[in-house]
């Protein structure tokens, strides 16, 4: 980052400017999940905001209600495989791409990263169209629509701790006798610990955030929780929503939080 | 030729990059048991690639590469049984120096006690006998080379094998390590092959000297035979500093000596390596310029000069001289007697050895 | 181990990754995509005969023309607003010293890892009739009865560029991170203002991250099927919800499988364009 110095930056009344500007394009950020939030600890059934009165009635209606509550669980059990597969798949990709790619480097990677660059419903609804004529389970299937989404960012995050990898230490390991899966256990993953956590805990977040996948995909008593808060959406309007909202962005942020102490987020960002 | 046994043999050893002109190669070397053989070579020279072709992480175009008898050319290096020590030291940052040690030998399935035993023994060969709880990156840059060092020897190789290892250390400490590694190597006589740019680190450590020029060999054989020797004009300039002078060959006995006429009209006797240099032919006459007096009169077999410059450095004095024939350079212990040549002065040299190279 | 072995070893690692792209992705999209070609069949998915009726309804039919322009409408807008956004945000999270700056970075990421449906849902909340907006301007004086908000264009473009800006945030922070600080004080010391110094130098080599950024938030509007739904309903129809409604209600998938082709060309072109101008940037 450029070190502080007046040429860098705008004049006084410029630099207070944009940060004026700024600062309203965060309230313009934060505000609708800042209404959330609040929104879900309204009194009254309504909508409205300001909220009236306090209350935690809401979540109580969420831990109540059987099929939120089995939605999110659901939810919970995807994203957990979905992490685990695309963390594995996206990690043997990377280490090839880092370490075997040579010049086709770049090319390989951008070929990694393809399901990034198609429209989700494209993806699903092409699963489901192939539904029709192969009998594969509708997890399966939807497993695999989740980890698509999810490689990306696995294989983005995962190269980018390879890349801090120095090979001359895979090289010495090498010599001193070790056979190539001795080094990717005693070398490479120690080294690459983090930015491994970080990719499965990303790939979690995506795959609890989806609906793309999930709307088309899901079977019969398979619904995602943000498959359930659509419906629901869509007939009803109580703040129910805003509490399971608020949990489901508590969550994320939490994880969220992990993965930065850990990698930062902008790395995984960087496509 | 030292009449040592064989170890390792390089034979017709090739590496190409796709329809790109051959990085290395071919090369043919044997060393011998027990011997210091060096690598040198300005940068791109295919050093450091010959030395991954011996230790595996390369695969040679062409060629063979034979230890102890046996094709290892397609062997990956666990198989090879040597020692490798990077120019940056690659030791493992999450592990303890111990473990960064005994790794190797955990690789081999020696027993733990035995690798704690060995492990301490080497660690204090190399001088460093408290830090095995300690972390790399806790250590100095020399420190950590002994590690590296440590790490490669005490798996007992059949070669050592080092690739520039103090290129990454301030002047004073390459100095002290050069003399502790080759003292080290000598201990424990074990084969070594010792990559370098550096011509005084070459010369310093080692029993022979292969000097690489753009992948082949230029000349290879003890420090002595390559400076007072040297067999192409490369090999001349590369090592130490040489006097070049055209000259034309007048007569030759057929078994390394010659007779040059240079410009001037002076006649030289030199010896050569190339026996089939004949008369009529253009050679260029090296002089080293340690080996060249200065006389006040003509005689026969000098060379009437001029000064034209005088560098004083301390303990010599440089003296840069021109001639009918070229500028010459020429180097005198700063006696009292030198120190009176001043510039503009007539002087005639009389050359000690002189080598004839065939012109190129 | 050989050169050979090693890329032996390569393509087993990559083993896993192919086969899930190839039985996964390319096999059925391309299956899905060919359909277009396809005639409707109204008992089945579509009759295998070939034909270009579907791709010649989308482009003689008014009601798929709305939809294909106001699609590039909407998009274009939505990256349009996202760079006027995102720009000043950039710059001032490249450019400034505060201790927070990791705070703020990661401000703009978190929303986005909630997912589409919690964001939407509060424009909902912030835009209907009972909501934020209506209430202060009702109470300001300024309107008496809530006026219309959701079901428009507007709303659906404040949404989308609410929800994507994030993606052009990041290259656009990128580019500028990655500027040499020298060059703007070269040119200050050449007598530039500061605004010159903005506009000569810092906004046009910070063009890689404007260029990046505006593919991926056209492309994932162009795409979006539950912003445009549950905010513009049926008063707005982007080509995410035509294609869904084809699809999955009315059942006519060669004609839904002509729609995301073009949806996909679309996309393409922006991409196309963008590697293009990258390549020339480059000489």
């Amino acid at each position: 980052m450029p070190a502080a110095d007046t040429a860098s930056r705008p004049s006084r009344p410029g630099w207070a400017g944009l940060k004026l500007s700024v600062f309203l394009i965060y309230v313009f950020l934060m505000g609708p999940i800042a209404i959330i939030v609040l929104s879900s600890f309204n009194a009254t059934t309504s909508m409205a905001f300001p909220p009236q009165g306090f209350s935690l009635r809401w979540y109580g209606e969420f831990f109540r209600s059987d099929s939120f509550v089995d939605a999110f669980l659901f939810s919970i059990r995807l994203g957990v495989c979905a992490a685990i597969g695309s963390t594995v798949i996206g990690f043997l990709a990377s280490y090839a791409i880092v370490r075997f790619g040579g010049r086709q480097r770049e090319a390989a990677q951008s070929v990694a990263l393809l399901p990034a660059m198609i429209p989700h419903i494209l993806i699903s609804m092409s699963l489901l169209l192939a539904l029709n004529f192969v009998p594969i389970p509708d997890f399966t299937v939807l497993l695999a629509g989740h980890i698509l989404i999810c490689l990306p960012f696995t294989i983005a995050g995962i190269t980018a701790s390879l890349d801090g990898v120095d090979p001359q230490l895979e090289a010495a390991a090498w010599t001193l006798g070790a056979s190539r899966l001795r080094i990717l256990a005693e070398v490479v993953l120690p080294l690459v610990a983090p930015g491994v956590l970080s990719a499965l805990i990303f790939a979690f977040i995506v795959s609890f955030g989806d609906i793309y996948i999930a709307l088309f995909l899901a079977g019969p008593g398979m619904t995602t929780l943000p498959m359930e808060i659509f419906s629901y959406v869509q007939w009803e309007s109580t703040p129910v929503i805003a509490a399971i909202s608020t949990l489901q962005i508590l969550l994320i942020v939490g994880l969220g939080l992990i993965v930065e102490r850990l990698v930062g987020l902008r790395r995984i960002m960087r496509f | 030729m030292s009449t040592r046994e064989t170890i390792l043999a390089l034979e017709g050893v090739t590496k190409r990059y796709g329809d790109a002109p051959g990085v290395v190669g071919p090369i043919d070397l044997a060393i011998g048991k027990g011997e210091f053989l060096t690598l040198l070579g300005p940068s791109g020279c295919g050093k450091t690639t010959t030395l991954q072709i011996v230790a595996g992480l390369l695969e040679p175009t062409a060629g063979r590469v034979m230890l102890n008898g046996r094709d290892i050319t397609h062997a990956p290096p666990p198989q090879r049984d040597m020692g490798l020590v990077f120019q940056n030291y690659a030791l493992f940052p999450h592990k303890t120096i111990f473990d960064n040690v005994a790794f190797g030998l955990r690789m081999r399935k020696v027993p733990k006690a035995e690798i704690t035993e060995r492990v301490m023994d080497m660690l204090r060969i190399v001088g460093l006998p408290d830090v095995e709880r300690r972390l790399p990156d806790q250590l100095s840059g020399g420190q950590r080379q002994r590690v590296a060092l440590a790490r490669a020897l005490v798996i007992q190789p059949t070669i050592l094998l080092l690739d520039e290892p103090l290129s990454n250390l301030d002047a004073m400490l390459r100095k002290r390590m050069r003399h502790e590694i080759r003292d080290l190597q000598q201990r424990l006589g074990i084969t070594t092959i010792f990559v370098t740019h550096d011509q005084d680190e070459a010369f310093e450590m080692s029993d022979r000297v292969a000097l690489l020029d753009r992948g082949s060999i230029a000349q290879i054989g003890s420090p002595e035979d390559l400076y007072d020797a040297p067999t192409t004009r490369f090999v001349a300039e590369f090592i130490g500093d040489a006097n070049l002078i055209d000259g034309q060959v007048v007569a030759a006995d057929g078994q390394g000596l010659v007779r040059l006429q240079i410009a001037g009209g002076s006649e030289m006797v030199a010896r050569t390596a190339d026996t089939t240099l004949a008369p009529g032919q253009q050679a260029l006459l090296m002089i080293r310029p340690e080996r060249i007096e200065l006389v006040d009169a003509a005689a026969p077999g000098t060379v009437p000069a001029r000064v034209r410059n005088r560098v004083f450095s301390g303990e010599r004095i440089t003296f840069e001289l021109d001639t009918a024939g070229g500028p010459i350079v020429c180097t005198k212990p700063s006696l009292p007697q030198f120190r009176l040549l001043d510039p503009g002065a007539k002087v005639w040299l009389q050359p000690g050895d002189c080598r004839a190279l065939r012109a190129s | 181990m050989s050169a050979a072995a090693d890329r032996r070893f390569g393509i087993g690692l990559m083993t896993p990754i192919g086969l899930l792209y190839l039985l996964f992705l390319i096999l059925p999209i391309g299956f899905f995509l060919s359909m277009g070609f396809f005639k409707y069949d109204v008992f089945g998915l579509y009759k295998a005969e070939l034909t270009g009726e579907n791709f010649a309804r989308l482009v003689v039919d008014s009601y798929y023309q709305d939809i294909v322009l106001l699609t590039l409408k909407l998009a274009g807008l939505t990256t349009l607003f996202s760079l006027i956004l995102g720009y000043p945000l950039a710059f001032f999270l490249t450019r400034t010293q505060s201790m927070w700056r990791g705070a703020l970075m990661f401000m703009v990421v978190a929303p986005l890892t909630t997912g589409v449906i919690v964001r939407t849902y509060g424009w909902i909340v912030l835009m209907g009739a009972e909501g934020i907006v209506n209430k202060t301007l009702i109470a300001l004086g300024l309107i008496d009865r809530p006026i219309q908000i959701l079901h428009t264009e507007t709303a659906v473009v404040i949404a989308l560029v609410h929800i994507l800006m994030p993606y052009m945030v990041f290259p656009l922070i990128s580019a500028l991170a990655s500027q040499d600080p020298n060059l703007e004080r070269a040119a200050s010391t050449l007598g530039a203002s500061r605004a010159r110094c903005f506009f000569e130098v810092t906004l046009p080599l910070s063009r890689a991250g404007i260029l990046m950024g505006s593919v991926l938030v056209f492309t994932l509007s162009a795409g979006s099927v539950v912003i445009p739904q549950l905010i513009g309903g049926k008063d707005v129809q982007m080509m995410g919800q035509s294609i869904y409604e084809l699809v999955l209600h009315t059942l006519n998938w060669p004609l839904g499988s002509a729609m995301a082709s073009l949806l996909v060309l679309m996309q393409f072109s922006i991409i196309f364009l963008y590697f293009r101008s990258n390549r020339r940037a480059r000489r």
